[in-house]
């Protein structure tokens, strides 16, 4: 009887975070999925829905042998990686300055926030190539990325924003106090405490841009995005590597974020040596 | 207030208003003007102020309007329902793992939509082992499917969407001060009562954030019912995306988007009154520390 | 900051607005083509210098020993192959805006299929073709090509490949389907797909019905569409899919697909295949066509005669498996795909076909078929 009060307890405990592993687990059912077909065999090397004919380490063996598959990446990876710099800096800057400060046409600014996020991508890519022509501007890599920050935009701020809100001024007020000037306050105490906030724009940044295929589509002249590169294929059947390269870029993500932690743990452990700890953002400072 | 810090809210927002200005709201302009222009590719699109264009565009399609809504919709409370408790779990029970269980979240944008969808309509034909467990549950009829129907359409709007429910959500969260909620609980407030009067109000702007990221893209997304949905679950986005480059009606696509586009802005507007957070619109004193 | 600079902000706004609507409402009308009267004929000029070609997805043999290296070794020519052209209309609107400022964005080739070259050149977008230049494309050119009543002499297209349109069948769970019509039968509802494409799906409606599509009217476009309309209402038609149809093919959702007779190589499923239905197909081609604007046409027309040689012809359709346009490749592909009536189709397999056309007022019968589609 108290064992079962017990295995009750600890399930009303541990509810939460066993329902995130649910939830993260159905996150990532896709990836499993690519992942186990990637090592498919197929009678043409092309993707099918069945695993028939067995499995084979032979696309792993041949991942970067289609050079048009391995350009569409990288052109993906660097447009993503730049239009996340520029839109997550820009788009931190407008919400602290939506949040922050009263100003003249703030409602306007705020309107025009929420509008590129509710027009449909067919208007956006084809509204941008128009007048992309117009001006004669010549479409390749440059208008892919002014377009890709564009729609980033908004997404940033409304992220960076809502964490932005019930922000305890007390904290810069006191860094004041304390003779640092407003850069310098805002380089030890805003920054870190909106760090949070920043890579979870940052990271949604990301995604729009390396996922984007209408408004590329639109825009890109003769360069070849990743998503550009699939839905090309797709017509002829896509080639296994594809998959390996998907699972392949995930794992390497994977192993990147845990040699972060990996350092960050290091780093706390060093610390604890110390006498004084080193508050980390976003973790000491929440609590 | 100096010059130099009454300057620092037009500093901050010059790039990135100048952005929009000249590569989004320009290229609407011409979008505007296409709007109120009549004819056809062929005998050129001449501005003829064709204003009409707005409610033929309206009233000819209005199924897939309301469709949208419902379908958008459905997904953004499934969204919000299954994302809250993730995010709030991400915040508060992970401690090391955070910015490792955040990328599991995104994760699958790295694979492009076509080949996450390609796995899920292997997962879901209607051969497969999981709709013949559907079937076996008696959730879905003996011969019936999963793919081509609205509820495939929904899932996939759920799916692809939820990393932008789950990361505004985070966000906000994560500064939730959890000192709040015990203390609530010191004062003899159940869990239930602490989370509806305590947790549930401060994270408003989260909510109201993720919402609006997901619910806005998802009303103009075409994408998920061109690949999942069949015959009859064809959104809003559908209409335009044919209208421009099936049926090349120019004005008429540009039209029903300027009305898709103020349809949103109304609900937005709408909803964040009655959700409370004034603040998340810039309506309240932003002088003070607190909202 | 003073009440001046404040205010001058949302001014500045207006002002640029209001500088953009001079600008933009400059020409009252825009587009309108309809200059084919006066197309530029294309001028040849030495096969050298760089290349690009916009072509469909998995229409050549690629690596180091296909067609775009060899033509490379052979003439010098630097060749940019691009594979984004997937979908006549998608990419048509991509091409639209500069084709209207006539340009083509760099590329010296387009490859679209007959219907959208007839309107790509009635808009004017086109540059017209001497067969001068071209000897031996137009003396390999197969006969039956060589008049089409869309572009008749061949002004401004060249054949890449040809296709059919029929029905994909799974042998397996549907072995008795051999007509359009077979497709609206109750007992397969939600187990058949049609195309998107207008002019693949109504047309075949139309022939199981009994009517002519090179001599259809409007009305019986309509009808044939009512028909469509119907059954996709009903739940018959479970979608209209692109070129994914193959997709629906291997996962066995559908029994049944109207599709193209090329498509073997990507349909894996063992049961399926391509049927010539008892009513006719619909015939159609894919051609190279010389965009306004070109940047190359010397090296241009060097390529469309390089493919046009016999052996370099056969070693696309052994990758391709299409019908190719040019003479004599019979003879020098392996025995088992000289015999495929698929890559080699009889004239009296062909007998029933109808080539690919469009309906009278073109408009009209879109918006029409634009609303059965899209649900």
């Amino acid at each position: 009887m108290a064992a079962l009060s017990r295995a009750w307890a600890w399930l009303r405990h541990n509810a939460l975070p066993i329902y995130a592993g649910l939830a993260v687990a159905y996150m990532l059912i896709p990836i499993v999925v690519i992942a186990v077909f990637s090592f498919g065999d197929t009678p043409k090397g092309k993707l099918t829905f069945g695993l028939d004919e067995g499995f084979t380490l032979d696309y792993w063996r041949t991942i970067f042998d289609i050079p048009e598959l391995n350009e569409a990446l990288l052109t993906s990876l660097r447009l993503a990686a730049l239009s996340t710099l520029i839109s997550t800096a820009i788009g931190t800057a407008m919400a602290i300055a939506l949040v922050r400060h009263r100003f003249f046409g703030r409602r306007v600014a705020n309107l025009l926030i929420v509008i590129p996020m509710a027009t449909p991508e067919v208007v956006i890519g084809a509204s941008l190539l128009s007048m992309f022509i117009y001006y004669s501007f010549a479409l390749g890599f440059e208008t892919l990325l002014i377009a890709h920050v564009m729609f980033s935009i908004s997404f940033v701020v409304v992220v960076v924003r809502s964490r932005l809100i019930g922000f305890d001024r007390n904290l810069e007020e006191a860094a004041a106090d304390l003779g640092a000037g407003p850069f310098t306050t805002f380089r030890t105490v805003t920054l870190p405490l909106l760090a949070p906030g920043v890579i979870a724009a940052a990271l949604l940044a990301f995604a729009l841009s390396i996922d984007d295929f209408v408004i590329s589509n639109f825009n890109s002249g003769t360069t070849v995005t990743f998503p550009l590169y699939v839905y090309g294929v797709s017509l002829r059947g896509i080639p296994v590597q594809v998959n390996a390269l998907a699972t392949l870029l995930f794992m390497v993500a994977v192993v990147a974020v845990a040699v972060v932690l990996f350092q960050q743990r290091r780093a706390e452990r060093m610390a604890a040596v110390r006498p004084e700890p080193i508050p980390l953002p976003g973790t000491a400072a929440a609590q | 207030m100096s010059l130099k810090q009454r300057s620092v809210p037009y500093w901050l927002l010059g790039p990135g208003l100048l952005w929009l200005l000249l590569f989004f709201v320009v290229p609407m302009y011409f979008m505007g003007e296409l709007a109120l222009r009549s004819g056809t590719l062929t005998t050129g699109f001449t501005f003829t102020g064709e204003w009409s264009n707005f409610p033929d565009s309206l009233s000819g399609h209005t199924e897939q309007i309301v469709r949208s809504f419902f379908y958008a919709g459905t997904a953004t409370a499934l969204a919000l329902l299954i994302g809250y408790p993730l995010a709030y779990a991400i915040a508060f029970r992970a401690s090391r793992f955070k910015v490792l269980l955040l990328f599991a979240v995104i994760a699958p944008f790295f694979t492009t939509y076509l080949i996450r969808t390609i796995a899920w309509k292997t997962i879901l034909s209607d051969d497969s082992p999981v709709v013949g467990v559907l079937q076996t549950l008696a959730l879905i009829p003996d011969d019936g499917r999963v793919l081509a129907t609205p509820a495939a359409v929904i899932a996939g709007l759920t799916y692809n969407f939820l990393p932008f429910m789950i990361l505004p959500l985070y966000a906000n969260l994560e500064r939730l001060d959890v000192g709040l909620i015990e203390a609530a609980k010191d004062l003899y407030a159940s869990s239930r009562t602490a989370f509806l009067k305590v947790t549930l109000p401060l994270t408003m702007p989260g909510i109201v954030a993720g919402v609006l990221l997901t619910f806005i893209p998802a009303f103009g997304d075409y994408i998920n019912a061109q690949l999942l949905g069949g015959t009859g679950q064809a959104m809003v986005g559908n209409v335009i995306q044919s209208l421009y480059l099936n049926q090349r009606d120019y004005p008429e696509a540009a039209a029903l988007s300027f009305l898709m586009m103020a349809l949103i802005l109304v609900v937005v507007s709408v909803y964040i009154r009655f959700a409370g957070t004034g603040a998340f619109m810039g309506d309240d004193d932003p002088a003070e520390g607190r909202v | 900051m003073g009440a001046s600079s404040r205010r001058a902000i949302p001014a500045i706004v207006v002002a640029l607005a209001f500088a953009l609507g001079l600008v933009a409402c400059g020409d009252d009308t825009v587009g309108g083509g309809g200059n084919s009267s006066e197309a530029t004929v294309a001028k040849g000029g030495p096969v050298k210098g760089e290349l690009t070609i916009s072509n469909w997805p998995g229409y050549i043999d690629p690596g180091a020993g296909g067609t775009v290296a060899e033509f490379e070794k052979a003439s010098g020519v630097s060749v940019d192959y691009i594979e984004d052209v997937n979908d006549n209309n998608t990419f048509f609107g991509k091409m639209q805006p500069q084709l209207e400022q006539g340009e083509s964005g760099g590329r010296s080739i387009f490859v679209v299929t007959d219907w959208m070259a007839k309107q790509m050149w009635d808009l004017g977008y086109l540059q017209e073709i001497d067969p001068g230049d071209l000897p031996t494309v137009f003396e390999n050119l197969v006969p039956s090509l060589e008049d089409p009543s869309f572009d008749p002499g061949r002004k401004f297209s060249i054949p890449w490949q040809s296709g059919m349109t029929g029905i994909w069948v799974d042998t397996a769970k549907a072995p008795e389907i051999k007509s359009v019509n077979d497709l609206f039968d109750p007992k397969y509802k939600g187990k058949v797909t049609f195309l998107e494409e207008m002019r693949d799906s109504v047309p075949l409606v139309m022939k199981a019905e009994g009517v002519d599509p090179e001599e259809a009217t409007d009305a019986d476009w309509e009808k044939a569409i009512e028909k469509v309309k119907g059954a996709a209402d009903s739940g018959q038609i479970r979608a209209f899919t692109g070129n994914n149809y193959n997709e629906e093919l291997n996962a066995g959702n559908i029994v049944a697909a109207i599709g193209w007779s090329g498509d073997a190589s990507i349909v894996n499923n063992p049961n399926a295949e391509w049927r010539m239905p008892t009513e006719g197909c619909v015939l159609w081609s894919d051609n190279m066509v010389i965009p306004v604007g070109a940047p190359n046409v010397g090296a241009a027309f060097g390529w469309m005669e390089f493919v046009y040689q016999p052996e370099v012809a056969a070693d696309l359709t052994e990758y391709i498996t299409y019908v190719s346009p040019v003479d004599g490749v019979k003879d020098l592909v392996k025995p088992a795909l000289a015999k495929d009536p698929l890559v080699f189709p009889s004239p009296e397999f062909q007998k029933n076909c109808s080539t690919q056309d469009s309906p009278p007022d073109v408009e009209k019968v879109s918006q029409a078929w634009a609303d059965t589609v899209a649900g």
